[in-house]
C-alpha cells in the first residue's frame, strides 16, 4: 500500500529568462513567495529547507544557511542537495524523510540558479585531468557518444527526436513562464536543419542554459488537511540511483539508472508503468527522453523511437509529456532546471495548468538526471511518482 | 593544428591528481600505464585513489598494449577549446584489449571514416607539455 502521509501543498516557478542579471537569492525569494501564496501558508510555518546546489553560488560552502538567512527562515532542518538536475526530485524525497523522522514538519523545497548570468562552477577531478585536454564539447559531446552507440545498437530515427522537439515547443507556446527566446513555433524541418554541435547532437537536441527558480512546500497530509488545503499531491513512490553500473569497466552506455530507480518508485506506489497518466522526464537532451522511456518500461530497449512515433505526447494526447515545454523548450535554469519538470507536474496535479491542463490529472511521473561521469551514461537518476489528493 | 591532428598545440595541460602521478611519469617515457587491481584481476581508468572493485589501496601500475577498438565516437563541430576556425575533430571512446575505456582523440583519420568497432592503436599527443593518450587507426 502506498503511503499518503506526505503532501505537497503549493508550487511556484519564476519566469525563465536568459541572462536576467538577477541573483540566485532574488530568484529564490520570488519562488518562495509564490509557493507560500500557492499553499496559503505563512512563512513562519516553514521549519525545513532543502535546496538544490547551483552554478551561480557554487564555491559557497554555506549556501543553504545563507540562503535561509536571506529568506528570513529559522529552521530545524536545512540541507543542500547536490544531485544536479536530479536535485529537485531528490529534495522532495529528503524532505519527506526529514518530516517522517520528526526533524521538522513543513519543508520549503527550493531550486534557484542564475547560471546564464553568473556561472561560478569549477568542476574538478577527472575533468581537468582527462576530459578537457580531449576537447569533448561538454554534455553535447557526451550525448553524441551516447547517441552514436545507440544508433549502432538499435538505430536512431531523427524523426522521433524531431517529434519530441516539436511537441515540447508546442507546450512552451502555451506556457507564459517559458523563456521568451524559445517561445517560437518549431517544425520537424527546423529541427533537422539545426546546426551540428557534436555529431549527431544538433543545437535543437540541447537545452539552453538560462536563469530561474522553482519552489514547492512539503508537509504532512494531516497538517495540510488541518489548515484547509483544498488540493495536494502525494509523493507515493521514489527511487534514486547514483553512478549506475559504476563497478563495470565497460557497461552498455545506453542503460540508464532510471531502470532501477523507476522499478523501485513504481513498486512503492503499487503501480505499473502503464498506470502513469502523465510523464515529465528530465530533458537536457532529446535522446535522454527516449532512453528513459526504455529504461522505465514504457517500451522495450531499442524501441524508443518507434514508441515516440506511435504516440501523441501533447497535453491532450495519449501520454502527456513535459507539458510546460520541458527544459529544452522552456529553458534550463541551471541546476534548478530539474525543478521545472517537477513544478509543471504539480501544476497539472493541482488542476492549475491553464490552457494546457491535462484531462486525467490523477497521477504523474517526474524524473531527474544529474552530472555526467567519464565516458558513461549520466551519473544521477531519480524517479518520483506523484498522486493527486 | 595539423592535417593529422586538428588539436595539435591546442590541448590544455592536464590538472593532475596526486595519485595519478605514475600515469604521467609513464606517459613522459612513452609508456601507457594503467592501475591494476590484483584481487579482482581488473584494470581501471581514469586513475583512482582506491580499487573501484574492492575499495582497497593495493593497486599496481602495469604497462598496457594501447590496442583497442572504437566503442563510440562523436565529431566535434563546436569546440570548448577557444580557437577560431578549428577543423572538426573526432572524440572516441576506445575500449582497450585490457577491458577499460579511454576517451581520446582519434587522429590521422578523416571524420567520415570513423566507425564503431574499428581497430585503433595508441598515439601520443601533447596536452600542454605532457604526453597525452590519443589513438589512430591500427
Amino acid at each position: 500500500m502506498p503511503q499518503r502521509d506526505i503532501a505537497i501543498i503549493g508550487a511556484s516557478e519564476t519566469k525563465i529568462e536568459l541572462r536576467s542579471g538577477r541573483t540566485t537569492y532574488d530568484l529564490a525569494g520570488e519562488a518562495m513567495a509564490g509557493a507560500l501564496a500557492s499553499a496559503g501558508l505563512e512563512k513562519h510555518e516553514i521549519d525545513g529547507l532543502a535546496v538544490t546546489s547551483c552554478f551561480s553560488d557554487a564555491g559557497n560552502p554555506f549556501f543553504s544557511p545563507i540562503l535561509a538567512g536571506y529568506l528570513g527562515l529559522q529552521l530545524d532542518w536545512c540541507q543542500t542537495t547536490d544531485l544536479g538536475g536530479a536535485g529537485a526530485t531528490g529534495s522532495v524525497a529528503r524532505a519527506a524523510m526529514a518530516i517522517r523522522a520528526g526533524l521538522c514538519h513543513t519543508v520549503l523545497v527550493l531550486s534557484a540558479d542564475a547560471q546564464s548570468s553568473d556561472n561560478r562552477g569549477d568542476i574538478r577531478g577527472f575533468r581537468g585531468e582527462f576530459q578537457y585536454p580531449v576537447g569533448i564539447m561538454g554534455p553535447p559531446g557526451y550525448f553524441g557518444l551516447l547517441s552514436n552507440r545507440y544508433d549502432h545498437q538499435y538505430g536512431l530515427d531523427p524523426r522521433a527526436l524531431a517529434k519530441l522537439a516539436v511537441t515540447q515547443r508546442d507546450h512552451a507556446l502555451l506556457n507564459p513562464l517559458a523563456c521568451d527566446k524559445l517561445r517560437k513555433p518549431l517544425t520537424e524541418a527546423d529541427y533537422l536543419a539545426s546546426p551540428m554541435i557534436s555529431h549527431p547532437i544538433r543545437m535543437l537536441d540541447c537545452v539552453m542554459v538560462a536563469d530561474g527558480a522553482s519552489a514547492c512546500i512539503v508537509t504532512t497530509t494531516e497538517r495540510a488537511k488541518a489548515i484547509g488545503v483544498k488540493r495536494m499531491a502525494h509523493p507515493i513512490g521514489y527511487g534514486e540511483r547514483v553512478n549506475h553500473l559504476e563497478a563495470e569497466n565497460c557497461p552498455d552506455i545506453t542503460k540508464v539508472g532510471q531502470e532501477v530507480a523507476g522499478a523501485k518508485a513504481l513498486a512503492q506506489a503499487g503501480m505499473k508503468i502503464g498506470d502513469i497518466k502523465q510523464f515529465h522526464p528530465y530533458d537536457d537532451f532529446l535522446i535522454a527522453i527516449i532512453l528513459q522511456m526504455e529504461g522505465l518500461g514504457f517500451c522495450k530497449p531499442g524501441e524508443g523511437c518507434k514508441y515516440v512515433l506511435e504516440h501523441d505526447f501533447h497535453f491532450n494526447g495519449d501520454l502527456p509529456l513535459n507539458t510546460g515545454g520541458g527544459q529544452i523548450s522552456a529553458g534550463q535554469a541551471g541546476l534548478a532546471g530539474g525543478a521545472h519538470n517537477l513544478t509543471e507536474a504539480l501544476r497539472q496535479l493541482f488542476g492549475e495548468a491553464g490552457e494546457r491542463q491535462v484531462k486525467d490529472r490523477s497521477n504523474a511521473m517526474v524524473t531527474g538526471i544529474g552530472w555526467i561521469p567519464y565516458g558513461r551514461n549520466w551519473g544521477s537518476s531519480t524517479v518520483l511518482v506523484l498522486e493527486a489528493g | 593544428m595539423s592535417e593529422r591532428d586538428p588539436l595539435e598545440g591546442l590541448r590544455p595541460a592536464p590538472v593532475k591528481q596526486d595519485f595519478s602521478q605514475p600515469f604521467w611519469d609513464g606517459a613522459a617515457q612513452g609508456k601507457f600505464l594503467l592501475q591494476y587491481c590484483p584481487e579482482s584481476g581488473k584494470y581501471q581508468f581514469y586513475p583512482r585513489p582506491v580499487s573501484v572493485q574492492t575499495g582497497k589501496r593495493n593497486l599496481e601500475w602495469r604497462e598496457v598494449s594501447g590496442r583497442g577498438t572504437v566503442y563510440s565516437h562523436t565529431v566535434t563541430y563546436r569546440s570548448p577549446i577557444p580557437v577560431k576556425g578549428i577543423k572538426p575533430y573526432i572524440v572516441a571512446l576506445v575500449e582497450l584489449e585490457e577491458g577499460v575505456r579511454v576517451m581520446a582523440n582519434l587522429i590521422g583519420c578523416p571524420v567520415e571514416a570513423v566507425k564503431i568497432g574499428m581497430a585503433v592503436k595508441l598515439a601520443w599527443v601533447k596536452a600542454g607539455e605532457d604526453n597525452f593518450p590519443a589513438f589512430e587507426p591500427a
